[in-house]
């Protein structure tokens, strides 16, 4: 017989499943971190964009298309990449926001970001919602990319 | 004059950003608790105390005189309020450290207050200064004063 755990969505409920994403991110788990999220998850890393001569490419889309090539990018450039999560509070709407400083040694370029051997660690700021199933179905993010790429030793905006 | 200090997180972090729309600086600082614990993480900004966010607020409005902020979103955790606001403005004289080239600015950034009895007691604020450097023509990060 196969039972199903359908636990209600609540502030604790929510902030486990959000816990357990950034869980999952700290050890490299890309496919773990977007089955947390539904199929169709918004996604948005407002400071995301990088500007070329005829475009401008931004942060914007679906967990499953531009979400995990993101996370996949910044874990190859950043080996070693991690997460340590500060404080996540939320309400039984499924809102939780969490602060969160990410880092890690740069090995490959990011972005316009030529690897230097140098460490980054910034303070970022996540909003996510959290459904009825207990899936993530919005993932927002806020930190400084001046922070990262002065510590990085990149001097240039663009 | 003293403040009343009775609405909800949501209601006071409301009051704080139409005070600030409004430029009226001293308005937003009176919901501000004295002993306030004040991060402005792009500009390095980290203490107790309302002078230092008087003068980041001040620099701010001082700096783009037609600043419009507009309210996206207020989400509310507990006492804890986080906006998603957009800043947009044009530069009238220097900022941060950046000259004046009379640029437009348009900013998303977040601002995560906690709040105690009525009165914020933390604020942490988050945007991109690459975003602003870029729409304020600034070039390069460590030569921010040079056009």
């Amino acid at each position: 017989m196969t039972t199903t755990d359908t636990k209600a969505r609540t502030a604790q409920t929510a902030t486990e499943v959000v816990t357990e994403f950034f869980d999952r991110y700290r050890a490299h788990d890309v496919n773990g971190m977007a089955e947390l999220c539904s199929i169709n998850a918004d996604f948005s890393y407002v400071p995301f964009e990088m500007w070329g001569k005829q475009r401008v490419l931004r942060g914007d889309g679906k967990v499953g298309t531009v979400g995990k090539a993101i996370w996949t990018g910044l874990i190859n450039s950043f080996p070693n990449l991690t997460n340590s999560v500060h404080t996540a509070t939320a309400n039984d709407d499924g809102d939780v926001v969490v602060e969160v400083s990410i880092g890690g040694t740069q090995q490959l370029p990011w972005g316009f970001v030529t690897p230097a051997g140098k460490h980054y660690s910034e303070p970022h700021l996540f909003v996510f919602h959290v459904d009825d199933d207990l899936r993530i179905d919005s993932i927002t993010a806020y930190w400084d990319n001046a922070g990262i790429s002065t510590q990085l030793g990149h001097t240039e905006v663009d | 004059m003293t403040a009343t200090l009775t609405g909800t997180p949501t209601q006071t972090v409301h009051d704080f950003l139409a005070a600030f729309a409004a430029r009226d600086v001293q308005a937003a600082i009176a919901l501000v608790a004295g002993d306030a614990a004040i991060t402005v993480h792009p500009l390095h900004v980290q203490g107790a105390g309302t002078d230092a966010l008087r003068a980041v607020l001040d620099e701010v409005v001082a700096a783009f005189p037609d600043l419009l902020l507009t309210v996206q979103r207020v989400i509310t955790t507990g006492d804890v309020a986080t906006a998603l606001v957009k800043f947009e403005g044009t530069q009238a004289r220097d900022y941060a450290g950046v000259v004046n080239q009379e640029k437009h600015l348009d900013l998303d950034q977040a601002w995560r207050f906690t709040v105690t009895n009525g009165r914020i007691s933390a604020i942490s604020t988050y945007w991109c200064q690459q975003q602003l450097y870029r729409r304020l023509a600034v070039k390069r990060f460590d030569q921010i004063a040079i056009v």
